[in-house]
């Protein structure tokens, strides 16, 4: 079985990835709110990942609302 | 003759127990030991008794040590029981003492329950990660909350059960908060275990 890819979300402060959880949780993606990875950095500790699959639907939802500050592949 | 001790294969802190025991009913004891631990523990009962202390090594690891009394002949050792604590070092402490982690809030920290309820959620994600694991996760009071059906760390407490990690939920707090047919994650528990699961080890993670 292959390993699950994954996008993660990076925003500029915590208020912003909290903004952007309510907006994605409303749109019915599934996502997760988790530590923003070591290899990562970032000033704001958390982030939200989503099945890469679903990135277009996540970018897609945010998009004008909440502005992110990258993408990465997990 | 000095008498030999073998000590071989046991667990600190049984070679020092069972050197001091020897040099207390002889001259002169010999003490067959294969860690380094052990070698240290008894070259501290040694400075502390007042006792003769030489260690050469022998083959296949093995050290052997020469304990001879240095006091009154005929005199036993001085009893230093009060303080000739042995160390068995950090390692092998770190690895024998289960981490237990006690979940007793939905959200981690007091302050702010928004910020506490992102904590709690990357806290138990991160659980996941560490090594060695958590051997038993405890929920209790609001803490059993995680543990329903639409939790969002229900994927992360399933991770840690898949991994071996015991979870306990209260009982009595599921039945408090009418949560009895919500419970999706780990095993409903009672204060007798949860007492003792916490009373059992010395490493408590509380976040």
């Amino acid at each position: 079985m292959e390993a699950q890819k994954f996008m993660v979300f990076l925003f500029p402060s915590v208020s912003y990835t909290l903004k952007a959880e309510k907006i994605i949780k409303e749109k019915g993606v599934a996502y997760k709110v988790i530590p923003v990875p070591r290899h990562i950095s970032s000033d704001c500790g958390v982030c939200l990942r989503v099945a890469v699959e679903q990135q277009g639907l996540a970018a897609e939802a945010l998009q004008g609302l909440v502005t992110w500050e990258r993408m990465v592949l997990l | 003759m000095p008498i030999i001790v073998d000590v071989r294969g046991l667990a600190c802190p049984h070679p020092v127990i069972l050197a001091k025991k020897a040099i207390a009913e002889n001259e002169e004891v010999t003490v067959l030991v294969d860690n380094e631990i052990a070698v240290e523990n008894i070259r501290r009962l040694a400075a502390k008794t007042a006792c003769g202390f030489s260690v050469t090594e022998r083959e296949g690891g093995v050290r052997e040590i020469a304990l001879v009394r240095t006091g009154a002949a005929g005199q036993p050792p001085a009893d230093t029981d009060a303080e000739a604590v042995p160390s068995c070092g950090v390692a092998s402490e770190k690895e024998t003492r289960p981490i237990v982690v006690v979940l007793s809030d939905n959200h981690m920290g007091r302050g702010d329950d928004v910020l506490g309820d992102v904590l709690i959620r990357t806290f138990i994600h991160t659980l996941a990660q560490l090594k060695p694991l958590p051997a038993t996760i405890i929920c209790y009071n609001a803490g059993v909350k995680l543990a329903v059906k639409d939790s969002p760390v229900l994927d992360d407490f399933q991770q840690l059960a898949q991994a071996g990690v015991d979870i306990l939920v209260c009982g009595t707090c599921v039945n408090y908060f009418g949560l009895g047919d919500q419970i999706a994650a780990g095993r409903i528990s009672n204060m007798y275990d949860i007492a003792e699961t916490m009373a059992g080890t010395a490493r408590l993670l509380r976040p």
